[in-house]
């Protein structure tokens, strides 16, 4: 079973000023959904401004909660780490492909952490299936963790979607992606 | 669940639900229904204990869970948000390309 202190992961949050920029994102995104024009260009300068702090917030603890979810699928075998860790870095390179931008890399971390929910939830369920009738736990705890179990597999079923709709729809759209530019002088 | 002494006599019956109603249901008398109501309350602090023990368990879980439902609603916030900036809408649920 799970050995980590839930003490420890709630600092596993994202920052307030993430968060805050988050909220202003959604509340843009949905005023120029209604069709406001104004906030779909503020939605474009926020989007610059926000995007890369909060991909790269959002991935730090992303890490941080896979480690976590190694760990415990693990149960602190280092040859099952090793290998589920590999695992990740193998999916994450295979998913984002070369030269990923920044919203292709949150919805791949999105989905390795997904798949690793998901495994977690597979490995503590055949736990429980192969446990002999004295330390089987009773049928509402399994019921429970079958439901998270199904809720993990349709977020990871999403967040697959999510990435090729991405994908799919960026193929011809005007990038708002900012790169950064390197000037180099000569002579 | 009731030990009830009675002409100094202990008699134990104990509570059952019968649908809407709870029946008394008579279980003994003199030593053993003593016996009977301390067995009973092991078992239910057993399975009090037992309760709190999956309770935790399941807290640590969704605890472990957490993080990643918080870059699930990172990741569809900033989708939408992109999409939408880029000119993308919804019809149906179903996202997309502006006409050019």
């Amino acid at each position: 079973m799970p050995d980590d202190k839930a003490g420890a992961l709630e600092k596993h949050q994202l920052p307030t000023e993430v968060r805050d920029s988050l909220d202003e994102l959604r509340a843009l995104s949905s005023k120029a959904e209604d069709g406001d024009k104004d906030a779909k260009k503020e939605l474009r300068r926020k989007l610059r401004g926000a995007s890369p702090q909060v991909v790269a917030r959002a991935s730090d603890i992303s890490r941080t909660a896979q480690h976590m979810l190694i760990r415990t699928a693990a149960a602190k075998d280092p040859l099952t780490q090793g290998a589920l860790s590999g695992r990740l870095d193998m999916m994450r390179e295979e998913i984002a492909g070369e030269n990923p931008t920044s919203l292709e890399v949150l919805l791949t971390e999105r989905i390795v952490s997904c798949w690793m929910v998901v495994t977690l939830f597979e490995v503590l369920m055949a736990g429980q299936l192969n446990a002999d009738a004295k330390s089987r736990t009773p049928l509402s705890y399994t019921l429970k963790m079958l439901k998270w179990q199904e809720s993990a597999h349709r977020q990871y079923l999403a967040a697959i979607r999510e990435l090729a709709r991405v994908r799919k729809l960026e193929a011809s759209l005007p990038t708002v992606q900012v790169n950064n530019q390197v000037n180099i002088l000569q002579g | 669940m009731t030990l009830e002494r009675r002409d100094g006599n202990l008699y134990y019956y104990r509570s059952v639900r019968d649908g809407e109603k709870v029946r008394k249901v008579y279980v003994g008398a003199g030593e053993f229904a003593r016996l009977s109501a301390e067995g009973d309350i092991l078992r239910r602090t057993d399975r009090k204990a037992q309760r709190a023990q999956e309770m935790a368990e399941l807290g640590r879980l969704r605890a472990l869970a957490d993080p990643v439902l918080e870059l699930v609603e990172a990741a569809e916030i900033l989708a939408r948000a992109y999409l939408i900036a880029s000119g993308c809408h919804r019809h149906k649920g179903e996202w997309r390309r502006a006409r050019r």
